[in-house]
């Protein structure tokens, strides 16, 4: 019955006030007619309201003429009557069909790009693909081909096993799986020597095939050949044998670094004053909003997105981003000569760790200043290692 | 005498309606008589609404009394705040608060 109900106010539908002698017939000859009346409704003798739609509405005037009824309309219900009455408004005919093309228009583009399951590093190289391709954030959803796009980053970047494009509503996600390096294929029948990968002492040797031509204790420099993959036989008709030579080569190696002491060390405070810079981000672009540079000589800039957070936490494409400059004042403090040293020692050491390879063991470490040219004081800091300096080269042929 | 008429009236109405090849068909077969005669089929659902299909037209609308031709007789319905709630030349269904269902009234 509620469907009925919803179907006729769809359609339009009036309340009519039948006045006449014989209402009964003109009910009668109307549905004869079939005219469909609803809610008929004694008011006095005389009269009866009605609901009848609009087609019906049309069709009851010879039943009118029939019964000598008078049909007069009380009341118009329906939504062609509803809209009937915006057909004048004219704003909101406009506001309404603007609402229609700014939803179609902003459910047709893409609003967000996720990139799942790949290196961190590799981002940059599929977005790179997506800019070329003129996939972006904004970008019209109707002419995307998701396989076209994924066989497009497969093919551009390397590493990947294998892509899958997706739009889902408003976003595009870029699944990628990582693939694995193949090893580096060495051939069987080939000769391979271990040489040394860098200066040192050896302290133990482990030769697991070929021939080793230095001892334990020997100093060893670097691209020296440690053991041959080469071997000769005890009778030369019997011609050489191509091994790949095997094994460990313990070394103690030395790293060494020396840096000048400075006696002033530059000390940067923030005088407290700041300096804002707000810009309007939508989707890629970025409005800046009026506000001066900041007017200090010396800053440091910090950078932080202000994001939009919709229904549900979704995150919206529109945000402000902050640029907040801090006011920075340099001063130089003098240093006395243990704490200068110290400093000194500690950035030598820094410099150090960047070079030392992570499979090493540190065995003894020696610091020492000593005065060089223009009276400079310098500091040395050598770090003395255990390695494994085996590297695998082929042998050169002869 | 009075009896005599009495007795030959109802009588004469039976055969006729007996008579309606569909009616004795339905009897045969054993099929409800409404799916083939124009017989009407009174449906009261609760107090409030009664449904008559088969009818030929109405006769009386008043607020506590509606009475509906059919083509066995006048159905009256009584009661208080009647409505007819739709009204197509099949059916007809009357709304409101209903006393009495009555035929050949």
């Amino acid at each position: 019955m509620f469907l009925v109900h919803l179907w006729n106010y769809i359609r339009g539908y009036v309340i009519l006030l039948v006045t006449g002698n014989s209402v009964e017939r003109f009910i009668n000859i109307c549905s004869k007619r079939q005219i469909l009346l609803w809610d008929i409704v004694r008011v006095t003798d005389r009269s009866a309201t009605m609901k009848a739609s609009l087609r019906g509405f049309r069709l009851m005037r010879p039943a009118a003429k029939k019964s000598g009824c008078r049909v007069r309309i009380q009341k118009r219900k329906g939504l062609p009557f509803a809209f009937s009455r915006f057909k004048k408004r004219k704003g909101f005919k406009v506001g309404f069909f603007l609402f229609i093309t700014l939803l179609t228009l902003s459910t047709s583009i893409i609003w967000d790009i996720q990139i799942n399951g790949c290196k961190p590093e590799m981002i940059p190289q599929v977005m790179n693909v997506l800019n070329m391709e003129k996939i972006g954030r904004g970008s019209f959803k109707m002419g995307l081909n998701p396989k076209a796009i994924a066989s497009k980053i497969r093919l551009s970047v390397d590493g990947i096993a294998w892509v899958g494009v997706e739009i889902k509503g408003v976003m595009l996600y870029v699944n990628i799986e990582d693939s694995i390096d193949a090893p580096p294929l060495i051939k069987n029948n080939q000769a391979f020597d271990i040489v040394a990968e860098r200066d040192g002492l050896i302290v133990q040797m482990e030769v697991y095939a070929g021939k080793a031509l230095v001892r334990k204790g020997d100093t060893v420099k670097k691209d020296q050949v440690l053991v041959t993959g080469r071997l000769e036989s005890m009778y030369p008709e019997f011609g050489t044998r191509d091994v790949h030579a095997m094994g460990r080569i313990i070394a103690r190696t030395w790293y060494e670094s020396s840096l000048p002491v400075s006696m002033e060390y530059t000390q940067r405070l923030r005088t407290g004053k700041t300096h804002q810079v707000t810009y309007l981000r939508f989707l890629d672009g970025k409005i800046r909003l009026p506000g001066a540079a900041p007017a200090f000589d010396l800053y440091e800039v910090t950078t932080y997105d202000k994001t939009l957070t919709g229904p549900f936490g979704v995150s919206l494409p529109i945000g402000l981003t902050i640029e907040k400059s801090f006011e920075i004042m340099e001063r130089q403090v003098p240093l006395t000569f243990d704490e200068a040293l110290a400093i000194a020692e500690e950035k030598a050491r820094e410099e150090l760790a960047k070079r030392i390879p992570p499979d090493s063991r540190v065995v003894d470490e020696k610091v020492h200043h000593y005065t060089g040219e223009n009276n400079q004081t310098y500091v040395q800091v050598v770090v003395e290692c255990e390695e494994d300096i085996a590297g695998l080269r082929p042998a050169s042929i002869q | 005498m009075k009896r005599g008429i009495h007795r030959i009236k109802p009588a004469k109405k039976d055969r006729e309606s007996l008579k309606s090849l569909g009616e004795r068909l339905a009897k045969i077969f054993e099929i409800p008589g409404d799916v083939i005669g124009s017989r009407p089929k009174v449906t009261a659902i609760g107090r409030g609404e009664v449904m008559i299909e088969n009818f030929k037209g109405i006769m009386d609308f008043q607020d506590g009394m509606i009475r509906i031709n059919t083509q066995n007789g006048v159905i009256k319905v009584m009661g208080s705040n009647l409505v007819i709630r739709e009204i197509t030349s099949e059916e007809i269904i009357i709304g409101g608060k209903i006393s009495n269902i009555d035929y050949d009234a």
